[in-house]
């Protein structure tokens, strides 16, 4: 019976340790970018732009300037920042899972790496969704439908102009989303 | 707040990780304001407000040179001793005649055709062809490496001279260039600035970062992350803080660079022979404190500047990566040349020059170089079929010269005769019915631009692609970012392209490892038997 529930207590802790070293790649994802920094941000921001369902960009920061500031270098890091009022707004409206709020607005990192190549980073909406219940899980699972429309890429297309935020509000955020987030 | 489970608390932290580390408060809008570098205090012993030789207003600039050698009799006759007067370099190891006066590369290409447009960044007035006086002292241009205003500016297509009345520059801009006042410019002369060395220098290669991706407009007032030593708020050195110049002759050179100083610490011992603009003139070849003891061990095969520049094009100036001169000349539908910009604003395509490529914070590619530069030159040979190296950067790992160097690799495509497989020079600028940029004709530019340079030119032309290498040597980072072992001892690590390397935490030796490992694990059993044995043994000793 000790050695049942050895077993168990065992396989547990495993398992738990499994999760707990997957958790990352589970929740974030990384692929390289065919285009250049400037250019992948570019081409992100205007499928953004196109996807429709209220997005809107909110911000772009560049978490590099702040460190160069201070003297340091590091490799490129660009953070598109997107929102959409259409599903900012029911989390937003309910009190028991306003605290996500704290994940607004939504993120796509650009970075170069030693390698010399261009990643993009995103944040697995739709998994992380479904920990917080139905109502998160629904807007959250949409949230990663568009995510992916925003990574869809048309090489053919001449490369569109980046877009530089016109009023940085305190804090550096960027431009105003226009509301929601 | 509702009570979370033990995962959503898992997902918050690790959001909460994320934006901590990446939500600082920082856009991609340009960089603050430069910063003025402080302004050293004179020491100088020589006011020259109070000459009344510069009392008077000038008319051009060889009048006032020829104010200046009233005092500074020898001055002229020492530039004109300089690469910076001849444009020319014959190099002791090669043989090669170098210089710009020679030397073709895959930028603008050449200067021959195109003096007027070229020697806006000669130190001197009045190269516009083939009959420029080398030997008349007044024609050599003082005030272009000590004027302390920033007002006095050459421009190109005026043959060196500073615009003596306002301009419009670049053309239809609607940016007005202002004539200096030549006499406040001259009263107010001192020392070589990091300006006065960048306005040709940070704009080489037709602009801004176009051609070093170490040298750039930021370097002029670098902040302490783009460069330690030249930092405004920190040891603000100059140009000539390295560059120590004697005589006018300004140390330092890409046609013949010190790959390997074997003479160092001659900044602080005066050595009057050799290179004092090398990393080791003021650092030794030691340089690294006893507690990093183990990086002296690299400095006879790993160059400094691999450590402690990690990326170059770092000040928020993109610097050009290639250039295609074959899709030149497209015009719009009203047959006029336009220009296209990339993501970020920069030149894409240019009807005068083609396809360009712009990168920041560029990763060098890094190779062995032991100092010597091979050039095609005009009258080599070359093989179409292949990638012509502009210029080859000569070195190995057995050599005993040789150190390990990063570079910027510069590519792109140029114009070479079909028949006499060499390159051509194009006669890209003039107000002439056969330059490039009025008539967009491949032929008759290639034709008068070979014919000034007293080349050949049998009529028949193509594109070949091409590349040049450039060292990396400026932009130095502080020291905590110079590059970690990691970074080449790990898997694809930044040396992982460079020959005859055995790289300890990267290579291995099959067999050795096989008898490593062997030992290992004979080791491991021999313990687990022998320590099986002692309890089998102890156990039967207590049945007894």
């Amino acid at each position: 019976m000790l050695k049942a529930l050895a077993g168990f207590v065992v396989g547990i802790v495993v398992v738990a340790l499994a999760g707990w070293m997957m958790m990352p790649r589970l929740m974030f994802s990384e692929r390289v970018s065919p285009f250049g920094m400037e250019e992948t941000v570019a081409r992100i921001q205007h499928n953004i732009q196109n996807t429709g369902n209220g997005w809107a960009l909110s911000g772009l920061r560049n978490p590099a300037r702040a460190v160069q500031s201070d003297g340091g270098n590091v490799l490129p890091v660009l953070m598109i920042e997107a929102c959409s009022t259409d599903y900012s707004k029911p989390i937003l409206k309910e009190d028991t899972v306003r605290f996500l709020s704290i994940l607004m607005p939504c993120k796509i990192s650009v970075y170069k790496k030693n390698d010399g190549k261009v990643y993009i980073g995103t944040m697995n909406a739709g998994l992380m969704g479904q920990m917080f219940g139905p109502l998160v899980g629904e807007v959250m699972g949409k949230v990663a439908i568009d995510q992916k429309k925003f990574l869809e890429f048309d090489p053919s297309t001449p490369a569109p102009p980046m877009i530089l935020p016109t009023a940085p509000a305190a804090g550096g955020g960027g431009q105003s989303s226009g509301g929601g987030c | 707040m509702p009570i979370l489970t033990f995962m959503q608390y898992l997902m918050l932290s690790l959001a909460l990780a994320v934006s901590v580390a990446t939500g600082v408060q920082a856009d991609t809008a340009p960089s603050a304001p430069i910063q003025s570098a402080a302004k050293a205090a004179s020491h100088s012993t020589a006011d020259h407000s109070k000459f009344d030789i510069l009392k008077k207003p000038f008319a051009s600039g060889p009048e006032v040179t020829r104010a200046c050698l009233s005092c500074h009799t020898e001055a002229a006759k020492q530039v004109q001793k300089t690469k910076h007067w001849t444009w020319e370099f014959m190099n002791p190891s090669t043989q090669q005649r170098l210089g710009k006066k020679h030397v073709i590369n895959n930028f603008c290409t050449a200067v021959p055709s195109n003096y007027e447009f070229c020697t806006a960044c000669h130190v001197g007035y009045g190269w516009k062809d083939n009959n420029f006086d080398f030997t008349a002292q007044d024609n050599v241009d003082c005030l272009v490496c000590h004027d302390t205003t920033g007002n006095y500016r050459k421009l190109p297509g005026l043959a060196g001279h500073p615009t003596y009345k306002d301009v419009e520059f670049p053309p239809q801009s609607g940016k007005i260039v202002k004539a200096p006042d030549l006499g406040d410019v001259a009263r107010k002369v001192g020392k070589s600035s990091r300006a006065n060395c960048g306005a040709c220098h940070f704009y080489g290669g037709g602009g801004d970062a176009v051609k070093h991706g170490d040298l750039d407009s930021s370097m002029r007032d670098p902040s302490k992350y783009l460069d330690i030593h030249m930092a405004y708020d920190g040891l603000n050195f100059t140009c000539g803080t390295c560059h120590a110049t004697a005589g006018h002759d300004v140390p330092g050179s890409r046609y013949a660079p010190t790959a390997s100083d074997d003479e160092p610490g001659t900044h602080m011992r005066g050595k009057k022979h050799a290179n004092p603009a090398t990393c080791q003139a003021c650092h030794g070849a030691r340089p690294h404190p006893a507690k990093q003891a183990k990086l002296n061990d690299h400095t006879d095969k790993i160059a400094c500047q691999t450590c402690h520049i990690p990326e170059y094009a770092r000040g928020g100036v993109p610097t050009k990566m290639s250039w295609d001169w074959s899709t030149a000349g497209k015009l719009d539908q009203d047959g006029k040349p336009f220009k296209l910009k990339d993501s970020g604003g920069h030149d894409a395509y240019d009807s005068k020059k083609g396809d360009f490529k712009y990168e920041d914070n560029v990763i060098p590619e890094y190779v062995w170089f032991n100092g010597t530069v091979n050039y095609t030159l005009r009258d080599t040979q070359l093989d179409p079929t292949q990638v012509i190296r502009i210029n080859h950067f000569e070195g190995s790992p057995d050599d005993g010269k040789s150190k390990i160097w990063p570079i910027k690799r510069f590519t792109g495509k140029q114009p070479y005769d079909t028949v006499t497989n060499t390159l051509l020079i194009p006669h890209t600028y003039g107000k002439d019915d056969s330059s490039y940029w009025s008539n967009f004709n491949w032929d008759k530019a290639l034709a008068t631009g070979m014919r000034e340079a007293g080349g050949t030119f049998s009529g028949k032309f193509a594109f070949v692609s091409t590349e040049m290498s450039w060292p990396i040597t400026h932009m130095v980072a502080p020291k905590a970012d110079a590059l970690t072992c990691q970074q080449c001892h790990g898997d694809n690590g930044r040396l992982d392209q460079v020959p005859g390397l055995y790289m300890p935490g990267r290579d291995a030796n099959p067999w050795l490892d096989k008898i490593g490992w062997s030992i290992v694990l004979l080791t491991l059993l021999g313990v687990i038997a022998h320590g099986g044995l002692r309890i089998v043994m102890a156990r039967k000793g207590e049945r007894q």
